[in-house]
């Protein structure tokens, strides 16, 4: 191989400055996620027909579409129907959290199921109405049992962040491609910026595989 | 504003061919991801330290790092590194099928796993040798297990595979943004081309929850 690295012309500061923008995403994104997923969730298990099905229909469209074509859609297609301009870290942040929003409504789905029966029950005997015992039963108990997969789909979407690059915010991908455009160094470049991606992801799925033992460990 | 969709109309015979390249690559990466996958699950459960390190490596970078990344890593790199020049179909076969072998490969550690330590003290008690073990009765059981994800992973790399429009490949994605700016109508176009993918994708998802129910009534677990 007659190639020569130089891992000395691929400047720091540019990609740094990306990183923050990536987490800045990220972080803003999983607030939208975490906290509207939940509304989200008790929507879809509505027993209104009226009310369930445009909510899993949300649900659905966004989780099975492409996450590119969802930004793409977004940035081209909110400007022109809503007439609203808003600026492209506002625009990132709204279609990379609506997409969380509709996966962590399943994940709160599945644990809000799992919540036993009897718990309900006991709320109806002890004269809680239907809004405390969402809040004190069932919010509880299902936002505990959600939190690895929550903390999976938090990693997605971090990933997910550097398809912005796509449409010119200026997050860790998108000066990773201008700094490998610039210095013509692809290789060291992205290998950089994959292993900057890897160093934040990774402790995170590492936390998420410990929680999840332990989840198995009390339930046997 | 006026919207007008009988604008998609004149440019389906491009979307139809820019579908065919998605589904092409999605087919061609579902098989050879699926079966690279298989075989670092086992390297995974493997009792090589060596194996199981390298495979671990492999596995946890890919899934640690965005889709994106690697496909401009693939695409931009690879070829230095060779010294050959890679079309953007190889490119994108390459990247594709590394991240789906990456995340089946998850599946399949999962259903292997789940086949219990008595079975492999028979295939020992009847003198089975390991590659009767592992294509007689491994295989069979964690593959059957498995399918409901792997299902799901393939809805997953379905959805990836428009990445491959940000590299310059001809896929439906890629498609649906040059109408889209040539014609300057965004919305109509982009919102086909998301529809087209939610067509095929929603369909698939709901099969998972069908399989899944059907497999775990066989298995009677």
């Amino acid at each position: 191989m007659g190639y020569s690295f130089d891992f000395q012309s691929v400047s720091f500061g540019p990609l740094w400055e990306g990183l923050i923008v990536t987490l800045e995403l990220t972080v803003a994104a999983n607030l939208i996620g975490v906290v509207l997923g939940f509304p989200l969730a008790l929507l879809i298990m509505s027993r209104f027909a009226p009310v369930r099905l445009p909510a899993m229909l949300f649900v659905e469209f966004f989780r099975c579409t492409p996450a590119i074509v969802q930004i793409v859609w977004f940035f081209y297609c909110v400007p022109m129907l809503f007439n609203v301009f808003l600026g492209s870290m506002t625009m990132g942040i709204l279609a990379l959290g609506l997409n969380l929003m509709a996966f962590n409504a399943e994940a709160y789905r599945a644990a809000i199921q799992a919540v036993p029966r009897e718990q309900l029950d006991a709320g109806i005997a002890l004269g809680l109405n239907p809004l405390q015992r969402t809040l004190y039963i069932v919010l509880p108990t299902a936002v505990r049992a959600s939190i690895p997969v929550l903390l999976t789909n938090g990693i997605g979407i971090f990933q997910q962040t550097a398809l912005v690059a796509i449409v010119a915010v200026q997050d860790l991908m998108y000066q990773a491609k201008s700094l490998a455009t610039e210095t013509y160094r692809p290789i060291e470049t992205f290998t950089i910026v994959a292993l900057v991606y890897f160093a934040v992801s990774f402790p995170v799925s590492q936390v998420v595989g410990f929680l999840e033992r332990r989840r198995q460990l009390m339930m046997s | 504003m006026a919207l007008d969709f009988s604008i998609i109309l004149r440019f389906q015979e491009a979307l139809a061919l820019g579908l065919w390249t998605t589904v092409k690559l999605t087919l061609i990466c579902v098989v050879l991801g699926c079966s690279l996958g298989f075989f670092i699950g086992l390297a995974r459960t493997s009792r090589s330290t060596l194996l199981r390190a390298v495979s671990s490596v492999y596995v946890e970078f890919f899934r640690g790092t965005p889709v994106l990344v690697q496909l401009f890593w693939i695409f931009f790199c690879l070829p230095l590194i060779l010294g050959v020049e890679l079309s953007n179909l190889t490119s994108g076969v390459i990247a594709l099928t590394l991240y789906m072998g990456a995340i089946t490969s998850e599946t399949f550690r999962a259903s292997l796993k789940s086949i219990g330590p008595e079975q492999l003290d028979a295939c020992v008690a009847l003198g089975l040798p390991r590659r009767v073990q592992v294509t007689n009765v491994i295989l069979p059981q964690a593959v059957l297990r498995a399918i409901p994800t792997l299902l799901s992973n393939c809805v997953s790399l379905f959805k990836e595979s428009a990445l491959v429009s940000a590299v310059g490949m001809a896929d439906l994605m890629f498609v649906g943004q040059n109408i889209s700016n040539n014609t300057a109508r965004p919305i109509e176009v982009l919102t086909v081309v998301a529809l087209i993918y939610f067509l095929i994708a929603f369909p698939l998802t709901r099969a998972v929850t069908l399989v899944e129910r059907r497999v775990l009534a066989k298995l009677a677990i």
